[in-house]
Order: structure tokens, then C-alpha cells, then sequence
């Protein structure tokens, strides 16, 4: 029973909600449209909560059903002029998101993540980078967490946790049965590529949902991102790397991360390198050049087709998956935004006696447990444009730094949950490790979501006071 | 046109240039290296990653000083770097205990016994390259006149 539930759960309560008299709701003048988005605004949180079909599968929905049910080109009865029906939406925008410049933004990601590791300048840096660290447990471990860190900001947490972690394999197949260091390494990827993930736009789908809503006088460029995003991750992960080092001490004196090759010098290599630091350089620099992180991000993907460095089989490798699940939340956004539901609703309920502060922290938690539960992605792509919605129309967020402040609370929590191996990707990873406890897990990923929330509330309360967002 | 390697491996200079005479029908669209020791071919295996060239087949004697076939052969196959080469053991000094092993560690792709046929040692070294070149998402247009037709449709399917 309990299986078939979240089968028919997904099905039964939108249509409940589809046939459910208008006044029912509570909000003064519900439109026709409104109603349907309530619907599958339902829908999509009981389908990435409850997983009946795959997460990329409930957006792809989510945009299909728009199409068919509140598109000015949908089913013909859905369209009956009548006065309650609303403002259908324009099929072009919502078909639109699948191609929005946040998707493209991510493409460009994409492609130079594929293009670093198949000319393997991910694992030559490595190499080169955890030189310096020797070979005490302790120092090579913060060697290791660095470089995951960076690597998550521009590649997939889940590729770099992969990629870090068979570099790893072969150290820990050494550590002896009941050294707990083996537990302190497994947990020190996925931990640093979580973190990591948001020092960047790009680092992880979350902070590309919230680009969407950090418009006009909100806009955050890549480099301004940086600039609060970087001195959190060093912060998180440092404090990661003495909780993990005191909750988790290794015996071994010695460790030899062993990693072969050399730089490639083939002229298709330098193309790489060379693609690769002028983008970021572009990006940082997007006040100098007049381009904005999007336009950017399209360059690498036009030299390394150019240059045969992605070839057509490698195109087919992309996770259109991870593409396709931002979409669908920035779908959901569109028709909230769009259909005038979210103004509506947020007028109908008394938000404003709420205390601002109240509703930042209260917002951030429950992504934080959300993000625990579900995906990261998911999580961002629900909660994202209720926030959103809420911060703009809320008079009394302004001294506390108005509603970027409640959007970028929620994002950094939406990568903070990390304490299961169901968390994240790179959670599952280094669990299939066989080296960790979910008990284990679970009590890093818990101290750090607590801690690293705080640190958020830190900061965003100090960019408010120098007034830089 | 990517740059595509065959790899012969064999300490008797005899054995090793009959076993490139026989794979002369690939040389104008494969390179065929000649290595006399497992060691040799470990250096030049090193080279031809650092160019970027692929390597298709891996053709090893069992028997050898320093390094045995099978050794050299394991070391391949759990170099991440070579993910996909095809590995094939030629050799008639293989025990059971040697054989075991390259099936297990060095997951060989095929083994021949010498003295060999070279009408078989061709047909099974181009299913082979077909199977590199297909798995590897190469354009096999550019190398279709050297392939197995069979093969090719099977992977392709």
C-alpha cells in the first residue's frame, strides 16, 4: 500500500485541488490559471518529495503540463473565455526555459568540465597541487578537501567527488581495519565538494535557481559571487577539516597519494588550458568587457566544438538530466511569476506581522531539512520562487538587506544538507565506499548544516552593513 | 583522423617481427609498435599517452624476463588511462595458475596459443579494434575498410 501511495498520491491531490470551488482557497480573486498552478505547484513538490518518477522526469512534467493547461497554445477547454480564467502564459516563454540563459550558463559549465577531464587537467592539477601537502594524514587531507573544493566550484560535485575518490581508493585500501582516519578521508570529499559547490554560480544547480531571481537591482555578477562565496567555502571548510580531524583521528603516520601521468602538451591540451583561464578570467572580470557570466559561458562551448576537443559522442554525455531539472524549476517560477499567483497569494495571507528575521532563519531550515531529504536541486527549485515571491513583496526585509539576503540564505542552505548518504551524490559515493557509517556521516553533516548556517546569517548580516549586496 | 595504436610485445626478435609481418594488412591506417620487453612497452606506453594517441591492442607474450605478459598486461588494465584497450595473450607457455590470472586481474580480451594461424590472429585482432573504436565513440567511417563488418553492426545496433 505504502508503495502504491506515492503513485497515487502525485495524481489524486492536484486533481482534488483542479475541481475544488475557486473560493476554497482563501485568496481573493483566484483565477482559473492560478488555480491550475496551485495544482501543479502540488504536484511537483509531491513528486520530488515522494520520487515516483525520476527528478529531471517531474520537471520535464511540470513544463509539459504548463503547456497543455495554462499556455495561451494549450488544450482547447482550458482556454473557455470566461472572466474568472486569468492570464494564460505565453507557450514561447515557458518552451523558453529550456534554453534560458541560467541553462546556458551551466552548458558552458558543462562543456569545460568535459573538456578538463578528458584532457585530464583536473587529475594533472591534482597531482601537482597536493605536492606541497607532504605526507602527514592530517595536512594531505586538507590538501585533498582544498582541491575537491575548488574543482566542485566549476566542475559537478559528483565528478569531482568520483574523480577524488579513486584517486583515494588505493590509499585507503592501506589504512589498517580500525583506523578511523579511512572514515575522516571517505568523508572529507564529499564534504569539501558540497561545500565547495557554492563559491560559484556554476558550483552547483541551486545557486543557478537563484540566479533567476537575483534580477535587476538584486543582480549578482559571477565575480561579486565570488567574492562572498570563496571566504565562506575556506571558512566551512576549514572548520570541516578540525571536526573531521578531531571526530575522526588516523594512526597512520605516512601516507603516499600516488597519482601517474603528466601535463598533456598536444596543441588540442593547450587549447583546453588556455579556454579554460580566459573564461574564468572573463568571468571574474564582467564589469571590465561589457559581457555578462552568460554570454561568456557560451564561448568555451563554440572553441571546443570548433576544435573537435567535444565531439558529437561526447555531446551525448552531457546531463541533460541536471539541465532539465533546473528548467522545470524555473518553469515552476515562470508560472507562479506569470499567472500573478504569487502577488495574489502573498497578499492574501499576513506574511507582513511575520518578523523578517523570523522568516529568514525559518525559510533557511527548512530547505536545510529539505535538502537532507531530497535534491539539493529540488529542494531549491520549490522553495526558491515561494521565497522569492515573499522577500519581494515584504516591506519590513529591507534593513536586514531585503529579499537577496532571504534568497541567498536559502540557497547556501539547499548545499548545506549533507548528513545522508540519500543528501547528495557525493554523499552515495563516498558511502559505497563501505569506509563510513551513515551514523558517522550523519554526525559531520549535521554539526556542519548547523554551523554553516550560522556562518551564512554572519555574513549576509556584514554584507548588509557594508552595504555590498 | 585520430592516431590509433596497435602494441606488439615479445623478447624473441623472431617471434615479434612474424607477429608484425602478420598485421601489416592494418599499417596504413594503424601505427604498429614493436616493444621487446614489458618494460619498453610501459615507456612507450607513457609517450603515446602523453601525445594523446590511442591505443586499440595491447599483443603480449606470456614469458619474458623482468616482467612477465601478465603482469604488464594487469597493469594496463587497472591504469585508468587505458580504459578500454584490448588486451590479447599470445603465448605457449602459459600454466593454468598464469592463465587464471589473466583472465581474473588482467581481464584479457582474448588469448591465442603459438604457434597461431594468421588468418585467425587477423580476424581477431580487427573484431578487437572494431570493438575499441566503437566503445571509444571514434568515427569508425575513417577506419571502416579495416574493421569487422559483423562486429560493427552488433555495436552499433
Amino acid at each position: 500500500m505504502k508503495k502504491q501511495l506515492k503513485f497515487i498520491l502525485p495524481i489524486i491531490i492536484p486533481l482534488i485541488i483542479l475541481l475544488l470551488p475557486a473560493s476554497s482557497f482563501g485568496i481573493e480573486g483566484l483565477t482559473f490559471v492560478e488555480q491550475r498552478v496551485i495544482a501543479i505547484f502540488v504536484m511537483a513538490t509531491l513528486c520530488w518529495v515522494l520520487e515516483p518518477i525520476p527528478i529531471y522526469a517531474t520537471s520535464v512534467l511540470i513544463i509539459v503540463l504548463e503547456l497543455l493547461i495554462i499556455s495561451d497554445k494549450g488544450l482547447w477547454f482550458t482556454k473557455v473565455d470566461s472572466p474568472e480564467l486569468g492570464h494564460l502564459i505565453s507557450h514561447k516563454t515557458i518552451m523558453g526555459t529550456f534554453a534560458s540563459p541560467i541553462i546556458m550558463l551551466f552548458l558552458g559549465g558543462f562543456f569545460l568540465a568535459m573538456a578538463a577531464t578528458k584532457y585530464r587537467l583536473d587529475v594533472n592539477l591534482a597531482r601537482v597541487l597536493l605536492k606541497p601537502f607532504g605526507q602527514n594524514p592530517k595536512y594531505v587531507m586538507l590538501g585533498l578537501m582544498i582541491i575537491t573544493a575548488v574543482f566542485s566550484m566549476f566542475m559537478s560535485n559528483t565528478a569531482t567527488t568520483a574523480m577524488m575518490l579513486s584517486i583515494l581508493t588505493p590509499v585507503l585500501a592501506l589504512f589498517s581495519k580500525d583506523d578511523l582516519g579511512k572514515v575522516a578521508f571517505a568523508l572529507s570529499v564529499p564534504v569539501a565538494a558540497n561545500i565547495g559547490g557554492i563559491g560559484t554560480p556554476i558550483g552547483t544547480p541551486p545557486n543557478a535557481v537563484a540566479l533567476k531571481y537575483l534580477v535587476d537591482e538584486n543582480n549578482i555578477s559571477f565575480g561579486a559571487w565570488m567574492v562572498f562565496g570563496v571566504p565562506f567555502v575556506v571558512v566551512m571548510l576549514f572548520i570541516a577539516w578540525l571536526l573531521l580531524t578531531t571526530l575522526f583521528p588516523a594512526t597512520t603516520k605516512q601516507i603516499n597519494l600516488n597519482i601517474k601521468g603528466r601535463f598533456l602538451k598536444t596543441p588540442k591540451a593547450i587549447i583546453v588550458y588556455i579556454t579554460f583561464i580566459v573564461t574564468i578570467l572573463l568571468w571574474l572580470m564582467g564589469g571590465w568587457h561589457g559581457m555578462n557570466a552568460y554570454v561568456v559561458a557560451m564561448i568555451p562551448v563554440a572553441v571546443f566544438s570548433m576544435f573537435k576537443i567535444i565531439t558529437k559522442e561526447d555531446l551525448k554525455r552531457i546531463s541533460w538530466d541536471v539541465l532539465w531539472l533546473v528548467s522545470g524549476g524555473i518553469a515552476l517560477g515562470v508560472a507562479l511569476d506569470k499567472s500573478g499567483l504569487a502577488k495574489n497569494a502573498i497578499d492574501a495571507i499576513p506574511f507582513a506581522t511575520l518578523h523578517p528575521l523570523l522568516l529568514i532563519v525559518g525559510a533557511s531550515v527548512l530547505c536545510l531539512l529539505m535538502a537532507n531529504f531530497m535534491s539539493h536541486t529540488a529542494t531549491a527549485n520549490l522553495l526558491l520562487p515561494l521565497v522569492a515571491a515573499l522577500g519581494a513583496s515584504m516591506h519590513s526585509l529591507l534593513p536586514y538587506g531585503g529579499e537577496v539576503v532571504l534568497i541567498l540564505a536559502v540557497t547556501f542552505a539547499a548545499s548545506l544538507g549533507m548528513s545522508l548518504p540519500i543528501s547528495t551524490p557525493p554523499n552515495a559515493l563516498a558511502y559505497a565506499s563501505g569506509h563510513v557509517q551513515t551514523k558517522q556521516m550523519a554526525k559531520v553533516g549535521v554539526v556542519l548544516g548547523i554551523i554553516g548556517l550560522l556562518i551564512t546569517y554572519a555574513m549576509l548580516y556584514l554584507l548588509n552593513q557594508i552595504s555590498f549586496l | 583522423m585520430e592516431k590509433i595504436n596497435i602494441i606488439c610485445v615479445d623478447d624473441e626478435r623472431e617471434v615479434l617481427d612474424s607477429v608484425v609481418r602478420d598485421l601489416d594488412y592494418f599499417s596504413d591506417v594503424f601505427n604498429i609498435e614493436e616493444c621487446e620487453s614489458a618494460i619498453e612497452c610501459l615507456e612507450l606506453l607513457e609517450e603515446l599517452d602523453a601525445n594523446q594517441e590511442h591505443v586499440a591492442l595491447l599483443i603480449s607474450d606470456h614469458v619474458m624476463p623482468e616482467k612477465s605478459g601478465v603482469e604488464l598486461l594487469t597493469e594496463v588494465e587497472l591504469d585508468p588511462r587505458f580504459l578500454g584497450t584490448k588486451k590479447l595473450l599470445l603465448t605457449g607457455l602459459a600454466t593454468q595458475a598464469d592463465t587464471i590470472k589473466a583472465i581474473n586481474n588482467a581481464k584479457l580480451d582474448n588469448f591465442l596459443e603459438k604457434v597461431w594461424d594468421p588468418d585467425e590472429l587477423l580476424q581477431t585482432v580487427k573484431e578487437l579494434v572494431t570493438e575499441y573504436i566503437v566503445e571509444r565513440g571514434l568515427d569508425y567511417q575513417d577506419y571502416i575498410d579495416k574493421l569487422d563488418a559483423p562486429t560493427l553492426y552488433r555495436l552499433l545496433k
